[in-house]
């Protein structure tokens, strides 16, 4: 509000308003004035609803700032006396360029002889708008598409056709038939239907106060009233979260808003963070949780600005204007003082990773991150342990230029040999750990065959237990020595089988029993496991599941092949470099009736509603089910997360992230706000979890009959016709679920089949039980283009400054041309689908070399060409490479047409809308769900 | 008193505490709905309990078989094989890690078990009454 009046649109002026230190802006044509910055020109209107009292051509008088004196949302005041009521849209921001005939924005301002009204109107409670219901009709003369704009003043939603005029608004089901036609994909990236509150659900009209689905979405967008009515939908009730999800420029992202002033208005009952669907009442003195309902008083310091020492405008406040939110938190809110960052570096010398160039990738690539790991207040603390047959500790003293290494070989009680230096403080010890990185490699040439992981990453959680922090653990073989050794248990005789199950298990509860030690002490343990054979990742992938961590895994690993090594060390950097939540506890509350009934992710389920996470890496997902224990009476309901955690430069923040949506009766209208992405989410983690607990095959059947539930209960409760039909009938906003569901049974984590190792299994599921939704759906139901036909424009910088990108297309190999270049991307590997009948001057153009029959398949780096073709291709692939948030880099493959079976079979698995060996097509599995619909 | 009578007292003997034993496991699984211990002390706790439970029930299921009280071994047989395959699973720990998703199914089986204990308290009272009885007449 009191940003320098620069640049305004024409037609306005501004005028600085001594007594409340802003600048007013008046439109010169019509003489309004608001407070707000105007973005857009002003031009005279014969719009006659100037039905709020005439604003005062002079500055406004400012509101009168008694001390302690409240301020009121103007802009609904002048509403509730502008008689007109809903005549005009409500001023939710100055309306977008485009939207030619509704120039005329209420002004916001404090208009004067206002001030009394108001005070007398306050303690009669709440700023309660008309009921929407009670609302004089629209004016006819409003064409549709006014109906349209005030929609979307309204941050109702961007559906158009929802019925309107009703007491409540509905979203409008539009019944699709599936059969026979083929998926439009482009719908992937549409938004999830809305959530349409009450016009009066939210005290401030800020286009902030829904969270964006990055961050939370549920699986619907109105919450059922009773469980006997969600029971009857067949339709899942779950949260997907990713609350510390990355904040990026090229996606256009806001900053998280940080409540600075420590004032943290909780609800004293339920806990609940103040949020923009509480009611004030009594004059604004207390506040109606909207969970519990509980009056609660609000904190004297709400309308304070602490920093300029006046009243500030309660209505500006971040937390009542935004649905992100990030607090910092106050001393009561920390059991210590905020710890440094801590990272143990656990690096296997055995014999196959030094070999392997894994050791120096991963030191080179340390040495070069050492300036990028979260080290702001300069307390970052370091320890490199190498292990191989026995544990070798490095002494990094500070000052000095030389490490030393002191070698334990006792694997069973592990003890740390030197009280100090071996875990040191980064800026102090930087010259010897400079020093140690640069010749690590060098250290271990000798052939050493044995791995003590186990051993090691005790001897780590020693070191680091009493602070906590992050564990890094890099394995390129199996753990066979002291504790927690393995066996290689992959017998091949039991993939395909029921048995295959126990595969995807972990093989010894020592990693269980040691992952919940290291969460108690705040420990986070990231895995990265470089495999020429069998590594056991069900297992290993157990430390990094309940601590928070993540595995990342590189079959085949080898760094003379540089884009293996590039893969590494880009991917490895990411993590060392991500700024990361140390000590973090997830809380969700939600209005009473609702309870949280099962948690899927990587974290420590601490209590019923408490998940722990030593340390919150970014852009990971976890979903939540929940559950209707008591029937809602709400209209609205919220869904509130909470992440308390340290930052890395040594604060304690709370991160909120609040959620509304109206409550309904009606199984209809749950169809209609049922999102898709969302479920996509749920049955992903679900199934993931059948198939560990129960079979394969048990997970794969129960994701089509919770599709086949869905769509029967649909198709005789909605659409209302019984009986068989050659239809298959979902709604508009449901449309790609099946074929979502049908790409990940065909997922490598979920495929039936009996030549997928259980490594490749294992890290497909951890991958599918993390990755947030953006990257998720690209993992299950992969891009597919077009390139050597695609327009001019795509791989160029199109007008509003974003990479074009050529069209998705359907994932079926009938697309594949003989002479074309195609590219095929699922979120970890992409594929250069080359013709075999490829042009010539195609292949000049893209690799640089004279024709088909000289180009090798398999992992490739492009290169870069001075030709527009060949820059349009590596702009579509680094345009893709950056678009997926997460650590992940992307391996590009080239695949021929008719060489390499494996790799092409490989390329060909992700046409999931093909037949695959065992399994059918698309339109198979449609009609596989439509029989099981029709014969309910 | 005979052996019989002997026998059946050390059977309720033996019932009373293991009843006693599934009391305290579903209060400490209700503490733990409640939040008022954490799932790693829990686990703790009654992974302590678990193995006794089961060796204390197989031991009195073996003196019914050695005694040739084959009612009251049949009435104990399945539970015993229950508890056998759930070791041979090695399933019979608690996991902290998984103890919230398997809550509903701990209690339903402490609540079966609490009933089984239950009748079979009352069974071997009745039965060593009967014993006793029957010597002194």
């Amino acid at each position: 509000m009191s940003s320098e009046p620069l640049n305004l649109p024409q037609g306005w002026e501004a005028r600085w308003d001594a007594q409340s230190s802003a600048y007013i802006y008046i439109d010169q044509s019509t003489g309004q004035a608001q407070w707000e910055l105007p973005t857009q020109p002003s031009y005279p209107t014969s719009h006659h609803s100037t039905s709020s009292s005439a604003p005062a051509p002079a500055p406004a008088p400012a509101p009168v700032s008694r001390p302690g004196r409240r301020h009121y949302p103007t802009a609904q005041i002048q509403q509730m006396y502008a008689g007109g009521g809903y005549d005009q849209p409500p001023p939710v921001q100055p309306l977008a360029p485009g939207y030619g005939d509704q120039t005329h924005v209420a002004p916001q301002f404090f208009t004067p002889g206002m001030a009394d009204v108001q005070q007398a109107q306050i303690p009669q409670g709440q700023f309660q708008q008309p009921a929407y219901g009670q609302q004089p009709a629209y004016p006819q003369e409003k064409g549709v598409d006014q109906m349209t704009n005030q929609f979307q003043n309204m941050q109702m939603g961007y559906r158009a056709g929802a019925t309107y005029g009703d007491q409540k608004q509905l979203h409008s089901i539009q019944t699709v038939n599936l059969i026979g036609m083929q998926p439009d994909v482009r719908g992937l990236d549409s938004p999830p239907p809305a959530a349409l509150l009450a016009p009066n659900a939210a005290v401030t009209q800020s286009p902030h106060i829904q969270p964006d689905p990055s961050y939370q979405r549920c699986t619907l967008a109105a919450m059922p009233t009773t469980q006997s009515l969600l029971n009857k939908s067949k339709l899942p009730l779950a949260l997907v979260l990713a609350p510390y999800r990355s904040v990026r420029e090229v996606d256009d992202d806001m900053p998280v808003p940080v409540v600075e002033d420590s004032v943290i208005a909780r609800c004293r009952r339920c806990r609940a963070y103040i949020n923009p669907f509480v009611t004030f009442i009594e004059g604004g003195n207390r506040w109606k949780c909207c969970m519990c309902g509980l009056s609660n008083e609000v904190p004297q310091l709400f309308d304070w600005d602490q920093r300029e020492n006046k009243p500030a405008d309660r209505w500006g406040r971040k937390e009542l204007n935004h649905a992100v939110v990030e607090y910092i938190a106050p001393t009561e809110y920390m059991v210590r003082p905020p710890q440094p960052p801590v990272y143990a570096f656990v690096i296997d010398v055995s014999q196959s990773a030094v070999q392997s160039g894994m050791v120096a990738t991963a030191a080179r690539t340390i040495l070069e991150n050492l300036d990028n790991l979260p080290n702001a207040d300069k307390r970052t603390k370091i320890a490199i342990i190498a292990v191989s047959t026995s544990l070798h500790f490095m002494s990094l003293p500070p000052g000095s230029t030389e490490a030393s290494m002191l070698v334990v070989s006792d694997l069973t009680d592990v003890f740390l040999p030197k009280p100090v230096d071996l875990l040191v403080n980064l800026t102090e010890s930087r010259p010897a750990i400079e020093t140690l990185l640069g010749r690590l490699s060098d250290m271990f040439q000798e052939p050493q065959v044995g791995n003590a992981l186990g051993s090691a990453l005790q001897a780590a959680h020693q070191l680091i237990g009493k602070i906590g922090g992050k564990i890094i653990a890099l394995t390129s073989c199996l753990p066979s020595l002291g504790e927690g050794a393995l066996k290689a248990r992959d017998d091949p005789k039991l993939l395909g089988t029921s048995k295959e199950s126990s595969l995807l298990n972990a093989a010894s509860s020592w990693y269980k029993t040691f992952a919940i030690e290291c969460s108690k002490q705040q420990v986070a343990v990231d895995m990265f496991l470089f495999s020429a054979s069998y590594t056991d990742v069900a297992t290993l992938s157990c430390l990094p599941r309940y601590t928070a961590g993540q595995t990342y895994l590189y079959p085949g690993f080898n760094a003379s092949r540089s884009e293996d090594a590039i893969k590494f060390a880009t991917e490895f950097g990411r993590v060392l470099s991500m700024p990361i939540g140390l000590e973090a506890v997830i809380r969700v509350r939600a209005t009473r009736g609702i309870r949280l009934a099962a948690f899927h992710g990587n974290f420590f389920i601490r209590s019923t509603d408490l998940l722990a996470l030593p340390v919150v890496p970014m852009d990971q997902n976890y979903v939540i089910e929940l559950q209707l224990e008591d029937d809602v009476k709400a209209t609205t309901v919220v869904i509130q997360t909470a992440v308390l955690h340290t930052t890395c430069f040594g604060e304690r923040r709370i991160r909120v992230i609040t959620q509304a949506m109206p409550t309904t009766d009606s199984i209809a209208e749950m169809y209609g706000s049922a999102d898709q992405i969302a479920i996509a989410s749920y049955l992903v983690s679900k199934s993931v979890e059948k198939s560990m607990t129960s079979s394969l095959d048990d997970a794969r059947n129960l994701i089509i009959n919770k599709l086949s539930d869905m769509l029967t209960v649909f198709k005789n409760q909605v659409t209302s016709s019984a009986g068989a039909s050659a239809q298959l009938a979902v709604p508009d906003n449901l449309k790609l679920l099946p074929l979502l569901m049908c790409g990940l049974v065909k997922h490598v984590g979920l495929r039936e089949g009996v030549s997928i190792p259980p490594d490749l299994r294992s890290y497909a599921q951890a991958l599918l039980t993390t990755l947030p939704c953006q990257s998720l759906i690209p993992y299950i139901h992969p891009i597919f283009y077009s390139l050597h036909n695609m327009s001019p424009d795509a791989g160029t910088v199109g007008p509003d400054g974003h990479m074009v990108l050529p069209p998705a297309l359907n994932l079926t190999s009938e697309r594949l041309e003989r002479h074309g270049l195609f590219f095929i991307e699922d979120g970890q590997n992409m594929f250069l689908w080359v013709g075999h009948e490829a042009v010539p001057r195609l292949i000049q153009d893209v690799f640089d070399l004279p024709s088909y029959a000289e180009l090798t398949g398999g992992k490739y780096t492009l290169p870069v060409l001075d030709n527009p073709f060949n820059q349009r291709v590596n702009n579509i692939v680094a345009k893709t490479r950056e678009l997926r948030r997460g650590v992940y880099r992307q391996h590009l493959y080239v695949v021929k047409s008719d060489a390499e079976p494996a790799l092409r079979s490989w390329a060909l698995s992700c046409l999931i809308e093909d037949r695959m060996d065992k399994m059918g097509s698309y339109a198979q599995f449609l009609t596989q769900v439509k029989n099981k619909v029709s014969r309910v | 008193m005979g052996g019989e009578g002997w026998l059946f007292l050390f059977a309720v003997l033996m019932a009373a505490v293991l009843l006693f034993t599934m009391v305290f496991f579903i209060i400490m699984f209700s503490d733990l709905e409640c939040d008022y211990i954490n799932p790693i002390d829990l686990c703790n706790k009654l992974n302590q309990f678990v193995l006794p439970e089961m060796i204390a029930h197989a031991f009195l299921t073996l003196c019914f078989l050695l005694s040739g009280q084959f009612i009251a071994f049949l009435l104990n047989a399945p539970l015993v094989g229950y508890n056998v395959n759930k070791i041979m699973a090695k399933n019979h720990m608690y996991d902290a890690t998984e103890i919230f998703r398997t809550l509903s199914g701990h209690k339903k089986e402490s609540f079966i078990k609490l009933g089984f204990y239950l009748v079979s308290f009352f069974y071997y009272l009745y039965r060593m009454i009967l014993a006793l009885i029957s010597e002194s007449d």
